[in-house]
């Protein structure tokens, strides 16, 4: 690891002093109240040989050339996207044998199919021949894949079965067995959840996500003890600008973002309506609660990958009673799901001294986020945020509701996830707003080595109450971000 | 394909079509939802590619009544809707119009095609396009509408949407 020092000569701000705590790693953290570091002189060294300078997430400070420099982009799809165990959709998509569905995985294009034999597998969407892509659709069903430039075809399982002329051309010496389509190595099914890696020495699913951040996914995002989720066919997709980090923290812990600035158009617009008596789903979005909600944290902390939940609603019955309040105007079917699913919650919490009842927004570790977890009432997002360069990325997503609920709370929940944060809904375009203006204003490297603050809660990260898996701080915080920053850098340095 | 064509009527509702796009790109945003009904009905739905057919990406990206449409025209009225600050500068370009009866007496069957161009401040900019399906009232001896189909022609939309087609 090199300690990067500008050459004093390449840069605007050469004659500035450097900040100290770059040449003394036992500096005091610098993010929280005292001034802000100086820009660092000096961009000509290799961002990717001083990433624990940069990455600084102890202290709060994590510099913007992550989100900007090309070789980190190449080398993250490698260390990250190549390692990681990511996810590639649900078993909602692919119900039948030959269902399938396409994806990516970072920027490999995979096939998610389910074969003859009901099993579920994860493809690299290339041809073993040439490269080709075999498969063209987002959806389908078939018998196997052929590839448009030579013919080669291809089982559900991604066994090479043929090529044209075979006996004619190969005289019975080409190895089938060899020439498969590649099989991503490994696929786990989370109650439903698919994910995979290419690594076939990644660590086994359960130390990747550990015990704290399976049972919030299980319980709380995947609904389990309620009867599960169900998926509402379609990708909903959007390209926009910015590195898929700064996408990605923003969901994994950024309620700051909500209430401080981004959303106040819509916070803004939601009061006057109420006040006009005006009640469609958007208006009456539950977006906020009374009382106390939490940042919640499970792993990280040299426990896997990190998983960040923000608006965590626990000892806290307001957003019940607004549940229920609202179910009353929707019939007694609606009122008897949302006190029955609240009994649900709290038999799950029995014998445990907080009682969580949702959280509104979250992140597993890289790229999925999710968004819509607050309320019965709203319907919930998956979203896969793609890279696509160092500067952009993709927002790939689909939608669930939860599976035993009245039609009556499923049809207000899908209309009222829609509205709000989603590429066509009055809440996400604004985040995309500030990525476009974040990547105007940081493209140019003379900036890249100043650290962002990440400074929110810094030292107060576990104030909140204790006794459920995880933990749960203060919100908002910064807390997932730090956890998030301090992740991606322990995969980044190991080669 | 032989079908007589009423001249007068397709006139009319061009005139109208064009006026609205005008209207558009004039951001004269609270004008354009008079031109709408009150029980009026405006959807996008997404496309995805099923097995080789283009088809509907499930529920509609927006799937608004007029309340839910004045609602987003209003958010970017408050001053704090970053995506339109400031304003976009669009062009609406509207063709391919053609004129078929409605359901009611009073109404017609409008499919038209439609170019925009959406730009923002330096050099952001998104390119839409697809076809929209009207279905166009006669109220007060002016047209209104009652309900608007826009296709996209995208399976990944460009930027999220914040303008209106």
């Amino acid at each position: 690891m090199s300690t990067v020092e500008g050459t004093g000569t390449d840069t605007p701000d050469a004659g500035l002093p450097t900040a100290t705590r770059w040449q003394d790693p036992g500096a005091q953290p610098a993010a929280s109240g005292s001034a802000p570091p100086r820009p660092r002189a000096g961009t000509s060294a290799r961002t990717v040989d001083a990433l624990r300078e940069i990455v600084d997430w102890e202290h709060g400070l994590v510099a913007p050339a992550i989100h900007f420099d090309e070789e980190v982009y190449r080398v993250e799809a490698e260390r990250v996207f190549d390692r990681a165990w990511l996810v590639v959709g649900h078993e909602d998509m692919v119900r039948k044998p030959g269902d399938y569905i396409t994806n990516y995985m970072g920027e490999v294009p995979v096939i998610v199919v389910r074969d003859a034999q009901g099993e579920i597998r994860v493809l690299v969407n290339k041809c073993s021949h040439r490269g080709n892509q075999v498969c063209l659709f987002d959806r389908g069903n078939v018998k196997g894949f052929t590839c448009s430039y030579h013919g080669w075809s291809f089982g559900l399982d991604g066994a090479l079965t043929g090529a044209p002329m075979e006996q004619m051309l190969y005289r019975g010496e080409l190895d089938k067995a060899a020439w498969g389509l590649e099989p991503v190595a490994q696929v786990v099914n989370f109650h439903g959840l698919l994910f995979a890696t290419f690594d076939r020495s990644a660590p086994a699913f359960e130390s990747w996500l550990d015990a704290d951040a399976r049972w919030w996914l299980e319980n709380f995002v995947l609904s389990t003890p309620l009867g599960g989720l169900e998926m509402l066919p379609g990708w909903h997709r959007y390209r926009s600008p910015g590195n898929w980090k700064l996408v990605c923290e923003n969901f994994i812990g950024d309620d700051y973002h909500v209430y401080s600035a981004t959303h106040v158009s819509w916070l803004a617009m939601i009061q006057d309506f109420m006040e006009q008596g005006v009640r469609i789903p958007i208006i009456t979005y539950p977006g906020t609660t009374d009382g106390p909600m939490y940042e919640g944290s499970a792993g990280g902390n040299g426990r896997g990958a990190p998983m960040g939940m923000g608006m965590v609603v626990a000892d806290n019955d307001s957003l019940f009673k607004r549940d229920l309040a609202e179910a009353q105007e929707l019939g007694p079917e609606a009122v008897d799901w949302v006190e029955y699913r609240r009994e649900k919650l709290l038999e799950l919490a029995q014998g445990r001294p907080v009682k969580p009842y949702s959280f509104m927004n979250g992140l597993v570790y890289p790229n999925m986020a999710l968004m819509g977890f607050f309320s019965p009432m709203l319907g919930r997002h998956f979203q896969m945020f793609h890279p696509r360069g160092p500067v952009e990325h993709e927002c790939w997503q689909w939608t669930m509701v939860e599976r035993d609920a009245p039609q009556v709370v499923k049809d207000l929940a899908v209309q009222r996830v829609y509205q709000g944060q989603h590429g066509a809904g009055v809440i996400a375009p604004d985040d995309v707003e500030n990525f476009e203006r974040m990547v105007e204003a940081g493209k140019p490297a003379r900036s890249w080595r100043r650290p962002f603050h990440y400074g929110l809660q810094l030292g107060h990260e576990d104030e909140g109450p204790k006794g459920l898996p995880g933990n749960l701080g203060p919100n908002p915080s910064e807390v997932n971000q730090r956890q998030f920053y301090r992740f991606w850098l322990e995969m980044m340095e190991r080669s | 394909m032989t079908t007589s064509v009423n001249w007068e009527l397709k006139r009319e509702v061009e005139d109208f079509l064009y006026r609205e796009a005008h209207i558009l790109d004039e951001h004269r945003l609270e004008d354009w939802l008079d031109l709408f009904t009150e029980d009026a009905e405006y959807l996008v739905p997404l496309r995805e590619y099923v097995q080789g057919d283009v088809a509907p990406a499930g529920h509609p990206v927006i799937k608004d009544d007029k309340q839910m449409l004045t609602v987003r025209v209003r958010k970017d009225a408050t001053g704090y809707s970053h995506v339109e600050t400031p304003v976009s500068m669009t062009c609406h370009l509207i063709s391919n119009v053609v004129v078929d009866e409605g359901p009611e007496p009073d109404e017609v069957e409008v499919l038209s095609a439609f170019t925009v161009r959406q730009a923002r401040k330096l050099r952001d900019e998104a390119w839409w396009a697809g076809r929209r399906r009207d279905r166009l009232r006669r109220v007060d001896g002016g047209w209104k509408i009652a309900r608007r189909e826009v296709h996209l022609d995208a399976t990944v939309l460009p930027r999220g949407i914040a303008i209106f087609f």
